[in-house]
């Protein structure tokens, strides 16, 4: 297998990992409680970390420093699924996307252990770790929502039905997808993840009552929430590349 | 401290394997699971515990009466200090022994 061709999943696996980041920092100084505060600002470090990982493996394939590489693009040269993109909305939403994310990362990351690539599997195996404890985050705030209040059980089904339209895009093939379930590279398409991230979902949903239907694998139309991978994002996504890439933009080459 | 959004939780931690648990602090949590999360992310990220106990402030039963813990009346007889005569008591009887055996040569 030619390292060039594993660019576009490894991409796809960064900038997933970097834009979700980014926008659970969003909440830093801001969450609920104090304690909220520190545990997802210390998780959003922990996604951006995972990023720098991907990162790095496309800056031993590229030649060009892991910064660059993160920011050195226009909106259209990332690769990350639209739900990860969303503003961060009000907490049920931040929190809902986080769960759904989290189920869908870890289906992904599963698969990934077994890749033929062994820097990937071996680096995936450590992700899994952290991504463990984010896991059990999200699901105990489902939780704590569906059976909070009023306002907050409302609050987090309109969170996930707005939500997902988005999903499928998590599972939308990255570039050269077919060579790389072919190589090994890739266990299995993307697409082979999704009916098993519901059996990750659908329970916890189930159980807090929460599901309906528009709330399942059925309410997904084809396609939907699809574009991310190839570059095309929403207006969302510019203003915060806009934002993130504002410091980089003024002196690429400063040393921190 | 804004308890109604859930409890206050009283964290211990250990260091290295072995070490006793001390004391590291509080958080406030919404519930048990969140204060696991929170307990790991307040005194664990930076590999500073090996271990975490978290308690539910209310559930440590606690003795603060002055009545049971602090006596009024004299105690030192059972203290350790009470029995310092014994040293030299001891002293005394070994030197009465050792006159006792001299005599009996």
């Amino acid at each position: 297998m030619i390292d060039e061709k594993l660019v576009p999943l490894l991409m796809a696996l960064a900038d997933d990992e970097l834009v979700l980041g980014y926008r659970d920092s969003e909440w830093t100084g801001i969450a609920p409680l104090l304690e909220e505060d520190v545990a997802l600002s210390s998780m959003a470090q922990d996604e951006i970390g995972h990023a720098r990982m991907f990162y790095e493996m496309v800056s031993g394939i590229l030649d060009k420093s892991p910064d660059s590489i993160a920011l050195g693009r226009e909106p259209s040269g990332f690769h990350h699924c639209r739900l990860v993109e969303r503003p961060r909305g009000d907490w049920a939403y931040s929190m809902a996307r986080q769960f759904l994310y989290d189920a869908a990362d870890g289906v992904r990351l599963e698969m990934l252990t077994r890749s033929t690539h062994k820097p990937l599997a071996l680096g995936v195996a450590k992700v899994i770790r952290e991504e463990k404890y984010h896991r059990m985050h999200g699901e105990s705030w489902i939780g704590k929502l569906a059976h909070g209040t009023d306002e907050s059980h409302r609050r987090l089904e309109a969170a996930l039905l707005q939500l997902w339209p988005d999903l499928p895009g998590f599972f939308e093939p990255v570039e050269g997808e077919a060579e790389l379930v072919k190589a090994g590279v890739l266990p299995e398409p993307f697409s082979a993840l999704l009916p098993r991230w519901w059996q990750v979902v659908e329970p916890v949903l189930a159980r807090h009552g929460l599901h309906g239907p528009n709330l399942g694998l059925n309410a997904f139309s084809d396609h939907s929430g699809y574009g991310g991978r190839e570059g095309r994002h929403s207006e969302d996504f510019v203003k915060l590349w806009n934002e993130m890439t504002l410091v980089y933009g003024v002196d690429p080459e400063a040393v921190w | 401290m804004d308890t109604t959004v859930g409890d206050v939780y009283e964290v211990f931690r250990q260091e290295e394997q072995g070490d006793p648990f001390r004391h590291a602090g509080n958080l406030l949590a919404p519930d048990d699971d969140l204060a696991l999360q929170y307990a790991r992310d307040l005194y664990g990220r930076r590999h500073e515990s090996v271990r975490l106990w978290v308690v539910r402030r209310a559930a440590i039963m606690e003795v603060k009466d002055a009545d049971l813990l602090a006596s009024q009346l004299d105690r030192t007889y059972r203290e350790g200090a009470g029995y310092r005569i014994t040293v030299e008591k001891r002293k005394a009887l070994r030197a009465r022994v050792a006159a006792e055996r001299g005599e009996a040569k």
